[in-house]
């Protein structure tokens, strides 16, 4: 594997996708493509997590990782289904709150959303 | 008996499915005995916890750098029957009310259960889940009335702190990458042998941006207001959020920089708690909304909270979790003072209520022991706090500076203080008996806990303190004469000059929130690897 920075390509990766992710969150006006931001940061985090814990050969599991090449950490990677699960989550919570305030003002747009919510 | 803690974690989620799932008229009932009973074993463990060791339990026998474990020490304690003795009396307050329904119970004793393990748990990986799983419930508590403010309120709360928290799991990848672990106590125990700090830096500034946007420290304050001070919020959501919520953030903040002591940023976050303590009281200053008001006073708050635990002395952190407890407690007083008063008056506007004492006296009591007990008036539980805080600074530099602070805070007070004023055709009114008794025990919490403030923090804390009666009673001439400077500046109407307006206009839109994020972060960063 390659590497740039002490980096490899995939947490380089991972690291350019987490920050297009937060450039849209700051720059969108659009409330549904925020929440999509918020997905597109997340995909970056986990890259990042599964990239960094690939042949680690620190598998904390067993106690002795001589004998097998290449193996991948284990806890980062039980840990980012629960990351994608919370993910899931927000997403669904973030998407039925847009839908009621799209309902009562009728815009997907965050400062026309706010005139609104001023003027009531 | 290490098995408690568990229990308390799981008890009122348990209790909150069963209120859920039972018949409707058992709703009070069973939470109040949830209720009981938690606070009962919050007590039982502080009583094991104060009989030496902390205690520990090690989820499925998996020991760190790779089990969870669940610790319970001093501050985590206290905290817990903190939390356990608000979330009791908030029940009892609520108890009447028809919004209150058996989700409003699930919502809201899950929002409990969550917000004591993030008190008690130690690893970091799930303090992320468990602060994401109770963001969403709050922002489905702020709109639980379904009112169109509060939608968008709630919406901004809620993607606002899932990208802070999205900071936060980078921040994790990155520092699990260095050092192979999630877990607080063994990072502390590990960070000595790092030879080479600079790799740290960069998880370092993300975890803390993102538990300074829990903490509400300067640039990243302006979630809160909208959140904590929104008109259709349940009074009672105000005040979890306002009393304890904001604490978790604070916490967490408290025990990272404990474990990363190896990277010295004190003085950084000295200066932003300062800040943050100024714009605080400028904006409540600039508010007319008395929950506004109060939400902003939150932030000042904060502002002093952290400044305290940032100035490397014992005696100061000690002031500054102390002052966790007394804020915890008068802010809950003022929001649901705030709540009673919203409901009769059906304004929000501070300058509209007038005559509250003859219409609710025993209310007014209670609101009034609050602000004594905010403002650090002598003999009120703000007094110790922030006596302790000032007496740890030391040099005339610090004295000064917390007398501007604290002038900032009596002068937005003195503003509130006018709901008192007399009026002709008040009438009494009739405040349910609960809430009375609520407002009532809370109140006098605050005078028991300045009278007895070097003996309560000595209780609850351990740590010996010794306040000097004639440098207290020093401090107790420095408040008359701040109070009557305040006096002086609200009768001379510096309140309601411009700059003051001009502060009131300006609220920030979602975009503008989320910028300060990215900023800070930057900021941070550089502060670390340049000086």
């Amino acid at each position: 594997m390659g590497s740039l920075f002490g980096f490899t390509f995939g947490e380089i990766a991972a690291i350019i996708i987490f920050f297009v992710g937060v450039y849209g969150v700051v720059a969108r006006r659009n409330i549904v493509k925020s929440v999509i931001s918020f997905g597109v940061m997340e995909m970056g985090v986990i890259l990042f997590f599964l990239s960094s814990g690939e042949g680690s050969l620190k598998a904390p599991i067993l106690s002795d990782t001589s004998e097998i090449a290449g193996i991948a950490d284990p806890i980062p990677q039980a840990l980012m289904i629960t990351a994608i699960v919370i993910g899931v989550g927000v997403t669904a919570v973030a998407l039925t709150m847009f839908i009621n305030l799209y309902h009562k003002f009728g815009t997907t747009n965050w400062e026309k959303a706010r005139e609104a919510r001023d003027k009531k | 008996m290490s098995y408690i803690l568990y229990l308390l974690i799981l008890l009122p989620i348990l209790f909150g499915i069963i209120i859920f799932l039972a018949p409707k008229k058992l709703k009070v009932a069973l939470g109040l005995f949830g209720q009981v009973v938690h606070f009962g074993l919050s007590i039982y463990l502080f009583l094991l916890c104060r009989q030496g060791e902390a205690v520990t339990i090690s989820l499925g026998g998996w020991n760190p750098p790779v089990g969870i474990m669940l610790i319970g020490d001093e501050i985590s304690c206290v905290l817990i029957i903190l939390t356990s003795l608000l979330f009791l009396s908030f029940i009892i307050y609520n108890a009447h009310r028809h919004y209150v329904d058996r989700l409003f119970f699930m919502l809201f004793m899950t929002l409990q259960g969550l917000l004591t393990g993030i008190f008690l748990v130690d690893d970091l990986f799930s303090i992320f889940v468990l602060i994401e799983v109770s963001t969403m419930l709050v922002s489905l508590l702020i709109m639980f009335k379904r009112d169109s403010r509060s939608m968008y309120d709630g919406l901004i709360y809620l993607l606002i702190n899932t990208f802070s928290m999205t900071f936060f799991l980078f921040g994790l990848a990155l520092l699990y990458r260095q050092l192979g672990t999630f877990s607080i106590t063994y990072i502390t125990q590990i960070i000595g042998d790092i030879e080479n700090v600079r790799p740290l830096y960069l998880p370092y500034a993300m975890i803390m941006t993102s538990a300074c946007l829990k903490a509400a420290i300067m640039p990243l304050f302006s979630w809160l207001p909208k959140a904590h001070g929104t008109p259709s919020a349940p009074s009672v959501v105000s005040a979890v959020l306002s009393g304890l919520y904001v604490k978790g953030g604070i916490y967490l903040f408290i025990r990272l920089s404990s474990a990363f002591s190896i990277i010295d940023s004190s003085t950084f976050f000295f200066v932003c708690g300062a800040i943050t303590t100024v714009v605080g009281f400028m904006f409540a200053i600039a508010q007319k909304d008395i929950k506004m008001i109060l939400s902003y006073h939150t932030v000042s708050q904060l502002g002093l909270i952290m400044l305290a635990v940032n100035m490397n002395s014992d005696l100061a952190l000690w002031g500054g979790v102390y002052h966790i407890v007394s804020h915890a407690i008068f802010k809950s007083v003022l929001f649901l003072c705030a709540g009673v008063i919203v409901e009769e008056y059906s304004t929000r506007d501070v300058y509209k209520i007038r005559g509250l004492f003859k219409r609710m006296p025993l209310v007014s009591i209670a609101c009034i022991f609050a602000i004594l007990g905010i403002t650090g008036a002598p003999l009120f539980n703000g007094s110790i706090s922030k006596y302790l805080i000032v007496h740890a600074s030391g040099n005339i530099g610090m004295q000064i500076l917390f007398f501007f602070l604290n002038l900032g805070t009596v002068l937005s007070f003195v503003k509130f203080f006018t709901i008192f004023k007399k009026d002709k055709e008040a009438k009494r009114v009739k405040v349910p008996l609960n809430r009375q008794i609520v407002l009532i025990v809370l109140g006098l919490l605050c005078l028991l806990g300045g009278i007895f403030g070097g003996f309560a923090v000595n209780f609850l804390f351990g740590v010996d303190v010794h306040i000097e009666a004639s440098e207290y009673l020093n401090k107790s001439f420095v408040y008359l004469a701040t109070l009557a400077v305040a006096f002086v500046m609200y009768i001379s109407g510096v309140t309601k000059t411009k700059p003051f307006s001009s502060i009131r206009a300006l609220d920030l839109g979602f975009n503008e929130i989320a910028l300060t994020l990215p900023v800070f972060f930057c900021v941070l960063l550089a502060y670390l690897i340049f000086i």
